[in-house]
């Protein structure tokens, strides 16, 4: 599904705003990857981890704000020519990524797996580390958002053999 | 039970939901309003990632670029003013992740799974309302990863308490 793309500056913009509201309105930082931690917690009781500490109260916000984001995705879908429908197109990917569906969900879930995993061991996420943590110029998460970069970089260039 | 008639009472039981809720509100309409630009801006679109990272089409950079220069804006703004969040009344609060053990590899491997899959938690769940399939693997895997994760750090905490309960008894 062709989804209108806004022009950079203008997306952008807008995403500022949004770290601005959500400040403003939240009174803290927002972080995308936590929520998932909220979701285990209430899939298993047994994993104490994520019954404490910062995830003590399951059902809050950063739980709710994961939530909202696939309605977000569906709104902005309705702007395509095309109606909604669903799609396992994945564009320059589908030459590169094994050509058998089964091998290509093992090997979306196994990324999957790294993004989940990584995201606790560095603390945040994209969202948390390189929005956030940039926009409060925090040296950590300009850190942490430089290796995301930088290891992103060197296996997309792997990957597509350049 | 109050005295009051339907009217003013259903209004105030609306009242005490949204006091009750409010953070959870504000929470699922920011993550509305999340996914929403996450899609226009690009970043639920396989390819971008793949066009930034092989250098040819730098959209994603730009837009957290600028996202950046207008939140550090705004921050400085609601810093100067001393402005009060909504949900709390309390002043906002700037709190920045601390390094913790690790990070480097962490970051490492979120790099590689973010090469992967051309997504990132926050993109997911919107690629999900956009109705790409690929985001349900990428979800369950992202949710394994999560869990793996918990299940390394109870098994810890696990661990250092009985060698505190053993370390007593000597």
């Amino acid at each position: 599904m062709e989804i209108l793309v806004w022009p950079g500056w203008l997306a952008g913009i807008a995403i500022g705003l949004f770290v601005i509201l959500h400040f403003w309105l939240i009174g803290k930082p927002a972080g995308s990857s936590t929520g998932y931690g909220n979701v285990c917690g209430i899939m298993s009781q047994k994993l104490s981890y994520y019954h404490e500490g910062e995830y003590r109260n399951k059902y809050s916000a950063k739980l709710w704000f994961l939530v909202g984001i696939p309605l977000g995705g569906f709104l902005s879908s309705l702007s395509s020519v095309e109606p909604w429908h669903l799609s396992f197109d994945m564009g320059m990917y589908d030459a590169i990524l094994p050509q058998s569906m089964v091998a290509k969900a093992i090997w979306l879930m196994f990324g999957g797996m790294l993004l989940g995993f990584g995201a606790r061991l560095a603390g945040a996420c994209t969202t948390g580390h390189a929005l956030i943590g940039g926009a409060m110029l925090n040296p950590t998460s300009l850190f942490a958002a430089a290796i995301f970069f930088i290891s992103a970089f060197i296996t997309t260039q792997l990957l597509f053999g350049t | 039970m109050n005295k009051l008639s339907p009217l003013p009472s259903s209004k105030l039981t609306v009242i005490n939901f949204y006091y009750a809720y409010r953070t959870n509100i504000f929470g699922l309409l920011l993550g509305v309003l999340f996914g929403f630009l996450m899609s226009h801006a690009g970043a639920t679109t396989y390819d971008y990632h793949a066009k930034m990272f092989l250098l040819i089409d730098l959209q994603l950079m730009k837009v957290i670029g600028t996202s950046i220069v207008v939140a550090i804006i705004g921050i400085l703004l609601l810093k100067k003013y001393k402005v009060r969040a909504i949900a709390t009344g309390t002043e906002v609060d700037f709190v920045k992740k601390k390094y913790q053990e690790g990070l480097i590899t962490g970051a490492f491997l979120f790099g590689i799974g973010w090469a992967m899959t051309a997504s990132c938690p926050g993109t997911v769940p919107a690629m999900l309302g956009e109705g790409k399939i690929g985001a349900v693997f990428t979800m369950v895997g992202l949710l394994l990863g999560t869990m793996a994760y918990g299940v390394l750090q109870t098994y810890n905490d696990h661990n250092k308490t009985r060698e505190k309960t053993y370390h007593h008894r000597d």
